[in-house]
């Protein structure tokens, strides 16, 4: 997990993670900010979706980044809405993906969508992992956060999932307005009895246009409280600590082994390919090299970049890409241009690599520390109690992943004083 | 050149917003002084700042010819004046340039303070004034009950007022008639050795200090040798023109004439407004009267954001004082904010308009401190001590008295809102004089009032408690004795210069209390507790705490995160840039003139 993925492009083949951007959902929820919308009604849209998954997939493997995989991450949006045609999108997806030995597979899913006829037979095309949004055990809070829907909901999707043998991770969020500390302790009390080994907490964040962002700025709702929502963090680190669901990331709880591989991968530098709408992609400037190349990206009647990207700039080392959110362009043409392009330094990178590994639990080499020309700043955390060292790692303190990103900035802007960034 | 029997000088004078800028423009089309296209809103005011705000700082003057009714054509000079009472030296200046004035008054509106103002201003200077009534367009226009106002309460006769529309441009020609009827010509004796009025300047990058001027007796020319009598300085004249409104040279300008004066000085301190000019050799014994020193009344320090740009900032402080000399400034240190500038206004509007024009035109990030006014302190030891900015008041010890500028407001305001000005006015140290009915609708009011009270925020909170109906004016009557102490502001047990503020003492420890609350708010949380104090001399009246910050976090970082978040960052750790660090507090900029702020 702490190896840096990219580094080895060179020899072998790439290891490369796949993620799928599904981009519709039934009811869009007042707090989320995500590239998504509600499924057109439309007969043969899930099937056309699931058809241009399977083009871009082909299109990556042909460019040799799906021949390792070890993971794949279906999220969205919620995939489940898609129904059958889910089942279509990730068998279109094994025609072109070859998977590493013991690769994991997950899914998102939501309470309403999670149907245990669909779930059995995603089961057997593959999955192995489920991600599902409960958020709260909570009534009035599913309803202040725009979910649609229930407590018992919940409970039974957890039921169905655990059921069919899939590992099952829970997201819960903290920091809602109006939110206690009582409801919320009985949140994760629940998500712990629920006999799930993964839980994701996040506190919440206000995006700008949201439903809910709109309410507390009207003054609807209550603007929520930080410290409270620093409290709950604390107390569920605590109770999941005491349950055997140990943090291993700044918003990840789990049993031994059943972290999540995939989002490990975000972490820790291994390159990823994103398909759909939105979907964002890091590679090694070597294989977007040879994407720039292909005859779709060239085509001036895909939606893209709005020009022809000449070639990657000397002294790349990494390239992050997003696709555009257009769903109706990339049903059209799944293959072409990103729209956002970001290149990065080899010492940017590694700048990069720091920062997101200060997010786990395991933290980061010595030898990474150096690269990314963090020492100096860490030592600095170190001083004012934010990171500690041992062992030739540096990790956060328990004060530290609650001002992450004050560890996070000093990491990242270490690289720019010495002008790498 | 005209006959002076053929010449017409005269101001519009307005209170501000009542539609003297859009009025001139009406008169400048009509005489088709300015093509159409070239015909930009508000042609006279020409800075950016004028136009956005709707408000004349600079004095401009135009010369159009007018074919009036009786088929003859008039030289007819305008003179637009400044609209705000910040400049009202200035706007006395210009009224000494001319024989007459259009005294516009908005038809809704009515009669405010500094329609009452101008055109006292325009009686002391035995002007001929012309009501105008405006924007009779206006669903909302009473102009029978203006005529009523004007007469009544600035006793001008008004059954001859003038009813125009700015915006479509009726009655300007009546207007116009009426100034070539009402207003005289010019007198003015033509062998006389030379007076010219300076009534406005202006500085040029290629010719340096352009003067405005009037000419009273005598003429000047091109080539003639001139002393301004002020300041004893002889110098060239290298153009004489009229401004159309570009600048167009002429010959010369005779007596009566209105136009422009380039000597090739450039030195704006050397031209002075209100300065007489005239011949070098056998010129005036007597200067023309009214000449004063523009004095500063109200100081703040300017300090760049970013130490760098202190060399900036002074080359931008040095170019703006070029077209305005009443801008003053010295170096000023802080402990707090470094090195920056102690400048003196005219008033808060001057101040406002200065810092904008820095921030805009010179690229400059600046932080401002609470303006101040300037404090005479009287020591024990006989001494006298001019205090411009908080950090040089002497220890209390030492200070045997302390005077403070005074000024007479002077506040009209309808009959229900009366109760809201005293209240107002109380907790603003303000002693009440006299109050009168202008009209059933109008009571005029007059109060003392200190200057440091009248610019925290002052007009602010009389226009927001009378609903925005009150309107002020006032004049500076002069120094008295005031019980004031300096009350200091600590942050993390440190005080910092730059919140430091004088205040009278029967006022410090509410002010005090209100400003630390206003202070925990708007500073940010840190990763330490802040403590914030307010003392006198070491005497603690207030005690605030910023809680140290417990969870900032991007909990949520996936694969298409990354990038995004990792903006967020940068542009949070921009947003940290845009404060000042202070010891090891970072202190937003509003936090400088949160004082100004403190709603009682």
């Amino acid at each position: 997990m702490s190896r840096r993925g990219d580094i080895g492009a060179s020899g072998g083949p790439l290891t490369a993670s796949l993620y799928v951007h599904v981009p519709f959902c039934v009811l869009k929820c007042a707090y989320c900010d995500f590239h998504s919308a509600p499924l057109a009604r439309e007969p043969g849209v899930a099937d056309h979706f699931a058809w241009a998954v399977g083009e871009g997939a082909a299109h990556w493997a042909a460019l040799g980044t799906l021949d390792d995989v070890p993971s794949i991450y279906i999220g969205g949006g919620t995939p489940t809405t898609l129904g059958p045609a889910l089942t279509s999108l990730i068998d279109a997806l094994r025609r072109s993906v070859r998977l590493a030995p013991g690769a994991e597979v997950t899914v998102e899913t939501n309470p309403d969508t999670t149907d245990p006829a669909l779930i059995s037979q995603l089961v057997h095309s593959g999955v192995n992992r489920f991600s599902l949004g409960v958020q709260s055990f909570d009534a009035g809070i599913l309803r202040t956060l725009g979910r649609c829907h229930s407590v018992a909901s919940a409970e039974q999707s957890i039921e169905t999932l655990l059921a069919c043998g899939a590992r099952v991770s829970l997201d819960l969020i903290c920091g809602v307005p109006g939110q206690s500390l009582e409801s919320w302790n009985d949140s994760v009390d629940r998500a712990v009895a629920s006999g799930v080994g993964h839980v994701s907490v996040y506190p919440l964040t206000l995006e700008e246009g949201t439903a809910l962002a709109e309410a507390v700025r009207s003054g609807t709702l209550e603007h929520p409280d930080d410290d409270l929502a620093a409290e709950m963090m604390e107390c569920a680190s605590a109770r999941f600590a005491a349950e055997g669901l140990q943090r291993y990331e700044v918003a990840s709880y789990a049993r031994a082994g059943e972290e999540s591989r995939h989002n490990s991968g975000y972490w820790t530098g291994r390159p990823y390919v994103g398909i759909g709408p939105s979907a964002a992609s890091m590679l090694p400037a070597e294989v977007f090299g040879a994407a720039i190349d292909c005859e779709a990206w060239s085509d001036p009647g895909v939606a893209g970049i709005g020009r022809t990207l000449e070639s990657v700039p000397p002294g790349t080392g990494r390239v992050r890409f997003v696709r555009s959110a257009d769903t109706i362009a990339f049903l059209r043409k799944p293959v072409g241009p990103p729209e956002d392009v970001e290149y990065l330094t080899p010492a940017q990178a590694a700048a990069e690599d720091a920062m997101l590994g200060l997010r786990l639990a395991e933290g980061i080499t010595d030898d990474l520390a150096a690269e990314a020309g963090g020492t100096e700043a860490l030592r600095d955390l170190r001083a004012r109690g934010l990171v500690e060292h041992r062992e030739g790692r540096w990790r956060v303190t328990a004060n530290g992943w609650l001002l992450g990103n004050e560890v996070f900035q000093a990491v990242w802007f270490a690289g720019a004083r010495r002008g790498l960034v | 050149m005209s006959q002076a029997t053929h010449i017409r000088n005269f101001s519009i004078i307005a209170h501000i917003d009542h539609g003297k800028s859009t009025l001139a423009d009406r008169v400048l089309e009509l005489t088709h002084t300015v093509a159409d296209r070239d015909m930009v809103e508000q042609v006279l005011d020409s800075m950016d700042i004028e136009r956005e705000r709707g408000i004349t700082i600079k004095a401009q003057a135009v010369r159009v010819l007018y074919e009036a009714d009786d088929g003859q054509t008039y030289e007819l000079n305008l003179i637009d004046t400044p609209g705000h009472v910040d400049f009202t030296y200035e706007v006395s200046r210009s009224l000494q340039a001319c024989e007459g004035v259009l005294l516009v008054v908005d038809a809704a509106q009515g009669v405010e303070a500094q329609t009452v103002a101008n055109a006292m201003m325009a009686m002391n200077a035995g002007l001929e004034i012309i009501p105008i009534i405006n924007k009779i367009d206006l669903p909302a226009a009473e102009p029978e009950r203006v005529r009523h106002e004007i007469e009544e309460g600035l006793a001008i006769p008004a059954d001859e007022a003038v009813l125009t529309s700015g915006k479509s441009g009726e009655g300007v020609r009546a207007a116009l008639e009426a100034v070539i009827a009402k207003i005289p010509a010019p007198e003015g004796d033509p062998d006389s050795p030379l007076k010219a009025l300076i009534f406005d300047s202006y500085f040029d990058t290629y010719r340096g200090v352009v003067a405005l001027v009037r000419v009273i007796d005598g003429r000047v020319s091109k080539g003639m040798k001139i002393r301004m009598m002020a300041n004893d300085t002889v110098t060239d004249v290298e153009e004489v023109g009229v401004r159309r409104p570009a600048n167009l040279p002429v010959e010369s300008l005779e007596f009566g004439e209105v136009g422009y004066l380039i000597t090739g000085l450039k030195d704006p301190a050397l031209v002075k407004v209100g300065d007489t000019i005239t011949l070098a050799r056998h010129g005036a014994t007597e200067p023309l009267p009214g000449y004063r020193e523009v004095k500063p009344m109200v100081f703040t320090g300017l300090f760049p954001i970013d130490g760098d740009q202190y060399p900036d900032l002074r080359d931008a402080l040095d170019r703006l004082q070029l077209n305005d000399p009443a801008l003053i400034y010295e170096p000023e240190s802080s402990h707090a904010l470094g090195f920056g500038f102690r400048v003196g206004f005219l008033g808060l509007l001057h101040m406002e308009v200065v810092k904008e024009r820095l921030e805009r035109e010179f690229d400059l990030d600046l932080l401002a401190t609470a303006p101040s006014v300037e404090y005479h302190v009287y020591t024990t030891a006989g001494g006298e001590v001019i205090v411009h900015s908080p950090q040089d008041m002497p220890e209390a010890g030492l200070i045997e008295r302390v005077e403070e500028p005074y000024l007479r407001a002077t506040v009209l305001v309808p009959p229900d809102y009366v109760g809201a000005v005293m209240e107002l006015a109380e907790s603003r140290r303000a002693t009440f004089k006299d109050m009168q009915y202008l009209s059933a609708t109008t009571v005029e009011m007059h109060y003392d009032i200190p200057l440091s009270e009248l610019i925290m925020d002052f007009f602010d909170q009389l226009k927001s408690r009378t609903r925005g109906y009150a309107s002020l004016d006032y004049t500076y009557i002069g120094y008295r004795v005031s019980k004031l102490v300096k009350l200091d502001i600590l942050l993390a047990g440190k005080v910092v210069d730059a919140l430091s503020f004088i205040v009278h003492r029967d006022k410090a420890y509410q002010r005090g209390r209100v400003l630390t609350e206003k202070l925990r708010e708007i500073i940010p949380r840190q990763m330490f507790e802040v403590p914030i104090q307010a003392a006198i001399g070491g005497k603690v009246l207030a005690r605030e705490t910023v809680r140290a910050k417990r969870k900032d976090v991007l909990a949520k970082c996936y694969g298409g995160d990354i990038s995004r978040k990792r903006k967020l960052l940068e542009k949070q750790k921009k947003g940290k840039k845009r404060m000042k660090n202070v010891g090891n507090v970072e202190v937003p900029q509003d936090a400088f003139m949160a004082i100004l702020k403190v709603d009682e």
